[in-house]
C-alpha cells in the first residue's frame, strides 16, 4: 500500500495543495518563511513521487501472481516517477544553460553599452528613456541595470530604494530560488503541471526584496519607485506579472502588524516541517525497514 | 566599443589606442581586448596590408535594442528567470489604482 499512499501524497502536493495555498494571502505576511514553505512543498512532492516509484519497483520485483489491474496501477506509479525524474534532470540542464547564456549576453551588452553609476561599479545606466530596472544575477559578478529614464523620473531616495531592492535579489540569491522553481515547473509533465509554485515564489521574492528596501530607505521612497516604474507607459512587448505592483503597494499602504507577521512565519515553518517529516516518518521509514528485511 | 562606434571607418589597434583618451593602456592590452570582442561577435576585423582594421559588428542602436528587447521580453512563467526586474509595467487601469494607493501612502505622513 505504501506506493499508493506515497503516490497519492505526491499527487496531492503537486496539484491541489499548491492551488489552495496560492489563494491564501497569509504567507505573504512573512515572505521568507513563505518561500521556505513552497520549497518544502516542492521537495515533499518530489520525495513522495520518488518514494512511490522506488517502493513500486520493489513491490513489483518481490511479488508474483498478481491481478492485472494491481500491476497496472503500480506500473503507472513507477512510470510517473521515472518520467518526473528524467524530466527533472533534462529540465535542470536546459534551464541552467539557457539562463547562463542569456545572462552572459546581457552582462556583456550592459558592460559595453551602459555607463557606471557614480561610484558603484556594478550598476549600469543605459541611454534609454523608458524607466527600467533589473538585475543580472551572477555569483560575485552581478549587475544592476537601470535606464537613464529611471534616474530622471526618481528622486534620490526612490532610486536608492530600487538599487537596494535589486541588490537584495542578488545577495539573497533569488536567482537560484527562481531557477529551482523554474526547473520543477518544467520537470512535471503538462497534465501534472501547475503555475502556482512558480508564480508564488516570484511574488514572495519581490516582497522579500521590498522588505530590505523598506528597512533601508523607508516605505514612501519604495512606494514612489514602484509607481514610477510600474506605472510608466509600457512600450515594447512587456508581458507582466503586472498584478504584483498593486499587491506590493497595498502592502505598503496597510502594513501588517508584527504579531500577524510572526504568526504567518510560524505557520509557514510549521507546515514546512509537517509536509516533509509527516510522510517520511509515517510511510518512508517503515517502508525502508520493510525493504531492508526483504533484501 | 565607444571608440569603434564613434569612428567613421574601421580602425587599427593603434588608432583605437589613440582614441582612448582617458586611460594609459598598453598596445597589447587593447589588442587583446579587441580580439576578445571579436570572439564575442561584437567586432569584426579585416586585413589591410600587414595590419588588421576593426569595426563594430553591430551598431550601437542595434545592440541597445537587442539588450532592451531581451530584458523586457520575459514571456510568462515558462521563460527562465535570467533577469529579475524591479517592477513590470501594468495596464492603465492598474496604473491609476497604483497612483491612488501612492497618494494614500504619501498623505499618511
Amino acid at each position: 500500500m505504501t506506493p499508493v499512499w506515497l503516490g497519492l501524497i505526491g499527487l496531492a502536493l503537486t496539484l491541489p495543495v499548491p492551488a489552495l495555498l496560492a489563494r491564501a494571502a497569509w504567507p505573504q505576511l512573512a515572505p521568507a518563511a513563505g518561500i521556505v514553505l513552497w520549497q518544502s512543498l516542492a521537495l515533499a512532492a518530489v520525495l513522495a513521487i520518488s518514494g512511490a516509484a522506488l517502493s513500486t519497483a520493489l513491490w513489483l520485483v518481490s511479488h508474483d501472481a498478481l491481478a492485472w489491474w494491481h500491476i497496472g496501477l503500480h506500473v503507472a506509479i513507477l512510470g510517473v516517477g521515472v518520467l518526473v525524474w528524467g524530466r527533472f534532470w533534462w529540465s535542470a540542464r536546459k534551464v541552467w544553460s539557457e539562463t547562463s547564456a542569456r545572462r552572459e549576453r546581457q552582462r556583456q551588452l550592459a558592460d559595453l553599452l551602459g555607463e557606471p553609476h557614480g561610484a558603484l561599479p556594478a550598476v549600469r545606466i543605459l541611454a534609454e528613456q523608458t524607466p527600467i530596472a533589473y538585475c543580472i544575477p551572477r555569483r560575485g559578478d552581478s549587475r544592476v541595470v537601470i535606464s537613464s529614464g529611471t534616474v530622471e523620473s526618481l528622486d534620490d531616495a526612490a532610486l536608492q530604494a530600487v538599487l537596494e531592492h535589486e541588490r537584495a535579489h542578488v545577495t539573497l540569491r533569488h536567482d537560484v530560488v527562481l531557477e529551482a522553481f523554474g526547473v520543477l515547473h518544467r520537470a512535471f509533465p503538462r497534465p501534472l503541471r501547475t503555475d502556482a509554485p512558480l508564480r508564488q515564489s516570484q511574488v514572495l521574492v519581490e516582497l522579500m526584496a521590498d522588505d530590505v528596501a523598506r528597512r533601508r530607505c523607508g516605505d514612501q521612497a519604495l512606494a514612489r519607485a514602484i509607481v514610477a516604474l510600474a506605472g510608466s507607459d509600457a512600450p515594447r512587448g512587456t508581458l507582466g506579472a503586472g498584478g504584483d505592483a498593486l499587491l506590493r503597494i497595498n502592502r505598503l499602504r496597510s502594513p501588517a502588524s508584527p504579531a500577524a507577521r510572526r504568526a504567518s512565519a510560524a505557520t509557514s515553518l510549521a507546515l514546512s516541517v509537517l509536509v516533509i517529516v509527516g510522510p517520511t516518518v509515517t510511510l518512508a521509514v517503515p517502508w525502508m525497514h520493510h525493504a531492508v528485511q526483504l533484501l | 566599443m565607444n571608440v569603434l562606434w564613434d569612428a567613421p571607418a574601421p580602425m587599427t589597434v593603434r588608432e583605437v589606442l589613440d582614441g582612448l583618451e582617458e586611460r594609459d593602456l598598453a598596445y597589447t592590452t587593447v589588442m587583446t581586448v579587441l580580439d576578445r570582442l571579436g570572439t564575442k561577435d561584437m567586432v569584426k576585423r579585416e586585413r589591410d596590408g600587414r595590419a588588421f582594421r576593426y569595426a563594430p559588428a553591430t551598431t550601437r542602436d542595434a545592440a541597445t535594442s537587442e539588450l532592451l528587447h531581451d530584458a523586457l521580453d520575459q514571456a510568462g512563467v515558462d521563460r527562465t528567470a535570467a533577469l529579475v526586474h524591479f517592477a513590470r509595467t501594468v495596464d492603465p487601469d492598474e496604473a491609476a489604482a497604483l497612483r491612488a494607493a501612492l497618494d494614500d501612502i504619501l498623505d499618511r505622513t
